[in-house]
């Protein structure tokens, strides 16, 4: 099961689109589990919020073995800067583990057109099931239509697909086969 | 750590194994005795691991001791025999500095992959079991800037996946940083977001391969003549002498070839066969001369009522054209007195309208 908590104010339509999204890629149920604060002490010198931190001491969310628990937050996140820079960080996951962490601040704004919040959703999908993805233990893949392409990607279109490729999709079937419950 | 081994000659196996490790990159375990409990090693196409201890088992009667080792991302176990740690390829964790080097080799611009699938899976698989860190980000950059070309097949397809599982682990486990983050910056190197320009360095040299015998660079050769026969314990002065008798005759065999070949060259001989020494050995003279190969007589062609109703019916059949224009050599054309030969295979005979083309001819 998937559960998604939010660590800000977001439309119930987004997020009911979400759980639809979720349940039909990975063919998991998924359930809004409500609005929690986001943890104190996480926010960095520079504004921008610590990604790996907020997970960390993210409220506890009542989950069973194999439970999947999204954050999702409006956030400017930030991870370690590695040997070349400081890739953007749109989210960040445990690999493999059952805790995953996506941030809205770089979205196109929501609007109130039909078709900004539609591409609004969509990203928001994407980047869902990217990082969900990370916890069946999926890495990147270099195919820009697959939702587990890096989301920071030159060759990434401004309104990129939200579903996995037929490699990736394999193997987070199996991973969901495989799981205990 | 005690190591197991006795005086004996080494066999042809260990010989080899011996000759890879002296061949082998920085970091790799030499033996048994470099390992101690809490120690991380990579073990190659299989990740890192922790060693967790020496182990005693009795296994078809004999007392074998093991090193034990647990991979740290799932926990799974192995044990390897003391005496193979040195040949199957465990290496420590690469440093902070090997880490960078690896970056630095991703966002280098890269040459163009390696196009034969063959060639490429063989190298991708020498590089993860002996080219260390810098081998799997190789095969992690070979494949990826294939895969922006096309595709990349099943098999390399599933390659590509776990070769940047392995190179992602140790990332992470050099750096300290999870693997999400570590895949992260594997992924800001190879494709760096658009305006962003990735400080970089000289990158490390690529790791060298062996390969195959007929891929390696050959030494030269100062005499040609030198086969190594001497090394096998062959006596050179009985060769030499048997050479210059070998010689003599040989010239005599010469001035025989030399009185055919003009034969052969003759008009009238034809249909007669040239033997083949002769043409060989009048190679062997002018070595600039090329000697047509032997052809087959043209089919005949058809006389009087009959060719002329052919040439109504049906225009000649289109022959390919040759890069050779050469006529064919005199020696071979068919005249009024030499006997009649099957129509070449290689020119197709005319035929009629609707006629199906023959099997060979679809291709």
């Amino acid at each position: 099961m998937i559960r998604i908590v939010t660590l800000a104010a977001y439309d119930e339509g987004d997020i009911t689109h979400l759980s639809k999204t979720l349940y039909r890629s990975f063919g998991v149920g998924t359930e809004h589990v409500g609005e929690r604060a986001l943890p104190k002490k996480v926010e960095r010198s520079d504004g921008r919020f610590d990604a790996i931190r907020i997970l960390g001491d993210a409220p506890p969310v009542r989950a069973y073995s194999d439970d999947k628990v999204l954050y999702i937050t409006d956030k400017e996140l930030a991870i370690p800067k590695g040997p070349l820079g400081e890739p953007p960080a749109w989210g960040y996951a445990e690999q493999g583990g059952d805790r995953a962490l996506i941030s809205t601040f770089r979205f196109k704004p929501r609007g109130v057109t039909e078709a900004s919040i539609e591409v609004f959703r969509r990203r928001l999908a994407r980047e869902s099931i990217h990082f969900i993805g990370h916890l069946w233990d999926l890495h990147h893949c270099y195919d820009a239509r697959c939702a587990m392409h890096p989301s920071w990607s030159p060759s990434l279109p401004d309104d990129p697909e939200f579903e996995l490729d037929a490699f990736c999709r394999d193997r987070s079937e199996r991973r969901v086969r495989l799981a205990k419950t | 750590m005690v190591t197991v081994g006795a005086v004996r000659t080494l066999g042809k196996r260990e010989r080899a194994d011996k000759q890879e490790e002296a061949s082998s990159p920085v970091g790799n375990i030499a033996s048994s005795a470099d390992l101690k409990p809490g120690d991380r090693v990579v073990y190659p196409k299989q990740g890192v691991y922790r060693v967790t201890g020496l182990e005693q088992k009795d296994i078809a009667g004999q007392r074998l001791e093991f090193v034990k080792m647990t991979r740290e991302e799932d926990g799974a176990s192995v044990l390897v025999p003391l005496g193979k740690v040195a040949t199957i390829g465990l290496r420590r964790v690469a440093t902070a500095d090997d880490i960078e080097g690896v970056f630095h080799y991703l966002g280098a611009n890269y040459g163009d992959p390696e196009l034969d699938w063959k060639v490429r899976h063989r190298d991708n698989v020498e590089r993860l079991i002996a080219g260390g860190v810098l081998g799997v980000a190789e095969v992690v950059k070979g494949l990826h800037s294939l895969s922006r070309l096309r595709p990349l097949p099943a098999k390399e397809r599933e390659l590509y996946d776990s070769s940047r599982h392995l190179l992602v682990n140790e990332i992470s486990v050099a750096l300290g940083v999870p693997d999400v983050i570590a895949e992260d910056y594997v992924d800001f190197a190879l494709m760096p977001p658009a305006g962003v320009k990735l400080p970089l360095k000289t990158p490390p040299t690529p790791v060298e391969l062996k390969g195959p015998p007929w891929k390696r660079k050959k030494p030269i050769v100062a005499d040609d003549d030198d086969l190594g026969l001497a090394e096998l314990g062959i006596d050179m002065s009985a060769l030499e002498s048997a050479a210059e008798g070998a010689a003599g005759s040989e010239e005599s065999e010469e001035g025989e070839a030399e009185g055919a070949a003009p034969a052969a060259e003759d008009g009238d001989a034809e249909g007669e066969a040239v033997p083949a020494i002769a043409i060989v050995k009048a190679v062997e003279r002018v070595p600039t001369q090329k000697v047509p190969a032997p052809r087959k007589a043209p089919p005949p062609r058809p006389k009087g009522a009959a060719a002329k109703a052919l040439a109504v019916k049906k225009p000649a059949p289109k022959v390919m054209s040759r890069p050779t224009t050469k006529p064919p050599p005199k020696s071979v054309k068919p005249t009024k007195g030499a006997p009649t030969k099957k129509p070449a295979a290689s020119r197709p005979a005319p035929r009629k309208k609707g006629a199906k083309p023959a099997k060979g001819k679809k291709k």
